[in-house]
């Protein structure tokens, strides 16, 4: 995976519209041929809008790495509706799927948004109409319907919904000696970044609710490790586990109502899952290595863990199922495993791999046992998060120095990186869809 | 998503900006607060100037309060003993006291992994304390993993300024 060239077919910066409050935008870094043609027509725009819509579902659909998009600068045509669009031009062009559409003002700040998507070799005039949609919202509310028409295209022509509208969670780390730490939680494609949290102790492990609504985390304000629940809208938040020694890795099941997590209350990190209603414990680890970082199967039977059982104190990862209580290593290639999750499907496993010294972000294919190396390396660490649709990773990685969060595909041939512009970002979250 | 429910994710977003304007002026949060003790030095060696310890046997041993660890290891340095032992006596001495004893790693490797790596760092400083005497009330310990690093850089130099158990006296 590695020998593979760079190509970098595209690289943007994003023109934020907030820069001051903005500290993350989204560059590809590795782009790759054989994705699906697609047009985007630049929206008709009535007045001016505080957002263009047509270049962030431009810059969604290219970023996914699915799509090859032509955008305003490889057209030369440019309808706003079905009616106006030539089938010849766009099939001479090379790409049957089209996006058209407009803005129109409404006055008081609001806009009516419309678009379509055509496809060149459907329907009676050869410019078959797939989808058509209408909306009126608030300047304010231009970005999240540019992402909600990206996350409707990429559904309709790949199958697999969209990711445009979630969320990420990350740290940011300001400063040393002292460092601020900021919990914040932004778009997907690192706009609109919005703190939850602000401290002068360590954050770490932000683990989203499945419903969205909350974050799970790890604070170390007033010296002491403690889990948090923090409710994401309100940020209202209370205190879930404050046991001597480590609380930590805190996971939600997928039914939402328990937390897995360490504590070391025993005297070693061992994994407990917490009822979030009753509080109580069950313990599912119990001795003296270091166990840690649970995450839970897609259907909840299970839950994988990094572990030192197997020796030389170097972590490998492994799969305590509910129904048996049975310990199963999933992890032989490489001497340093940790940090897994499942893959929606629950048939593969990402976690940190550590070959000769580096760290890469893994698939491991728990069918076959063997294990893919996704990403360049990533220095010295890297918290993989893997997207709702399973379709890429996100991570942090260290680039020019500094801590910053990249993404790559669940294929390892797209990579992306969201330039930190406001200190280290780090241990990041992707939401639920 | 349908645009009803569109609409209500943009009115929690509206939400969590105005909350989050709010929280950050009106609460006091526990985390505030600790913002002055994040700069009184947690990752420092200690009280510094306001301890005022007159113990003279120590040699200046008590005021070395941070000790480094070989890559992997939570074994103390021969070398380090004496300051920890010094330590323990002061603790011995004064049964009020308490020290939080601070377990650290370099930032390779997984962050939650580090955390239970840092914690037997600060253990391994704990049990030669206790053996000594010190009442494990007296004693608190915390890992940070990698999350307070003493060095900002990634030469094995730096990694083996982080690579450290701190001990920290609580004022009560």
């Amino acid at each position: 995976m590695r020998k593979i060239i760079s190509l970098a077919i595209f690289a943007l910066t994003l023109i934020l519209p907030y820069s001051a409050s903005a500290i993350l935008s989204m560059e590809l870094t590795r782009g790759v041929a054989g994705a699906i043609p697609i047009a985007v027509v630049p929206f008709a725009q009535s007045g001016s809008a505080e957002q263009d819509v047509s270049q962030i579902v431009t810059n969604d659909l290219q970023n996914s790495g699915r799509f090859n998009v032509f955008g305003k600068s490889a057209l030369n045509q440019f309808p706003s509706d079905a009616s106006g669009v030539s089938a010849d031009y766009f099939r001479h062009l090379g790409t049957d799927n089209v996006v058209v559409g407009k803005v129109d003002s409404l006055g008081g700040g609001r806009y009516q948004v419309s678009f379509q998507l055509l496809d060149m070799f459907k329907g009676a005039a050869n410019v078959g109409v797939v989808l058509t949609k209408k909306y009126a919202v608030s300047g304010g509310e231009l970005r999240d319907v540019a992402h909600h028409i990206s996350d409707l295209i990429y559904q309709q022509i790949t199958g697999t919904p969209g990711i445009f509208s979630t969320k990420i969670a990350y740290v940011v780390v300001q400063g040393t000696n002292p460092s601020r730490y900021l919990l914040e939680v932004s778009d997907q494609d690192g706009y609109n970044p919005r703190p939850l949290l602000n401290s002068g102790e360590p954050i770490m492990s932000p683990a989203w609710s499945p419903n969205r609504r909350q974050i799970a985390y790890v604070s170390f304000e007033n010296r002491q490790a403690s889990i948090y629940v923090q409710d994401v809208a309100s940020g209202a938040r209370r205190q879930v586990s404050q046991y001597p020694g480590i609380n930590g890795a805190p996971a939600w099941s997928p039914d939402g109502r328990k937390l897995a997590l360490v504590l070391s209350k025993s005297g070693s990190p061992n994994i407990y899952v917490m009822d979030l209603a009753s509080r109580k414990l069950t313990t599912i680890t119990n001795d003296s290595y270091i166990n840690t970082e649970p995450a839970w199967s897609p259907d909840g039977r299970a839950l994988l863990f990094t572990s030192s059982r197997g020796g030389n104190s170097h972590p490998q990862i492994y799969q305590y199922s509910f129904g048996s209580g049975s310990i199963t290593r999933l992890s032989y290639d490489g001497d340093y495993n940790a940090r897994a999750s499942y893959t929606r499907d629950g048939k593969y496993v990402v976690m940190i791999h550590r070959v000769s010294g580096m760290f890469y972000i893994a698939l491991l294919n728990l069918d076959s046992g063997t294990t893919q190396v996704l990403s360049s390396s990533t220095a010295d660490s890297a918290s993989p998060s893997i997207a709702p649709n399973g379709s890429m990773v996100l991570y942090d990685t260290v680039y020019g120095g500094h801590n910053e969060l990249a993404m790559v595909s669940a294929d390892g041939r797209i990579q992306l990186r969201l330039p930190s512009r406001n200190g280290e970002a780090q241990d990041p979250a992707w939401s639920p869809l | 998503m349908k645009i009803k429910q569109w609409i209500k994710v943009c009115m929690a977003t509206t939400a969590i900006l105005t909350l989050a304007a709010c929280s950050s002026t009106h609460k006091p949060t526990g985390s505030d607060v600790n913002m002055a003790n994040a700069n009184s030095g947690a990752t420092s060696s200690g009280m510094g100037s306001e301890s005022g310890f007159g113990d003279q046997a120590s040699n200046g041993q008590l005021s070395k309060r941070v000790y480094y660890f070989d890559f992997d290891s939570n074994i103390v340095h021969e070398d380090d003993k004496p300051a920890i032992v010094a330590n323990a006596n002061y603790l011995l001495g004064h049964p009020g006291a308490k020290a939080l004893l601070e377990g650290h790693t370099d930032p390779r490797g997984s962050r939650e992994y580090n955390i239970g790596l840092g914690e037997r760092r600060a253990k391994a400083v704990a049990e030669i304390m206790i053996a000594r005497g010190v009442k494990p009330t007296q004693l608190r310990i915390i890992s940070y993993g990698a999350e307070k690093l003493a060095a900002a850089g990634r030469t094995e130099g730096d990694y083996q300024q982080d690579r450290r158990s701190v001990i920290v006296y609580l004022q009560s």
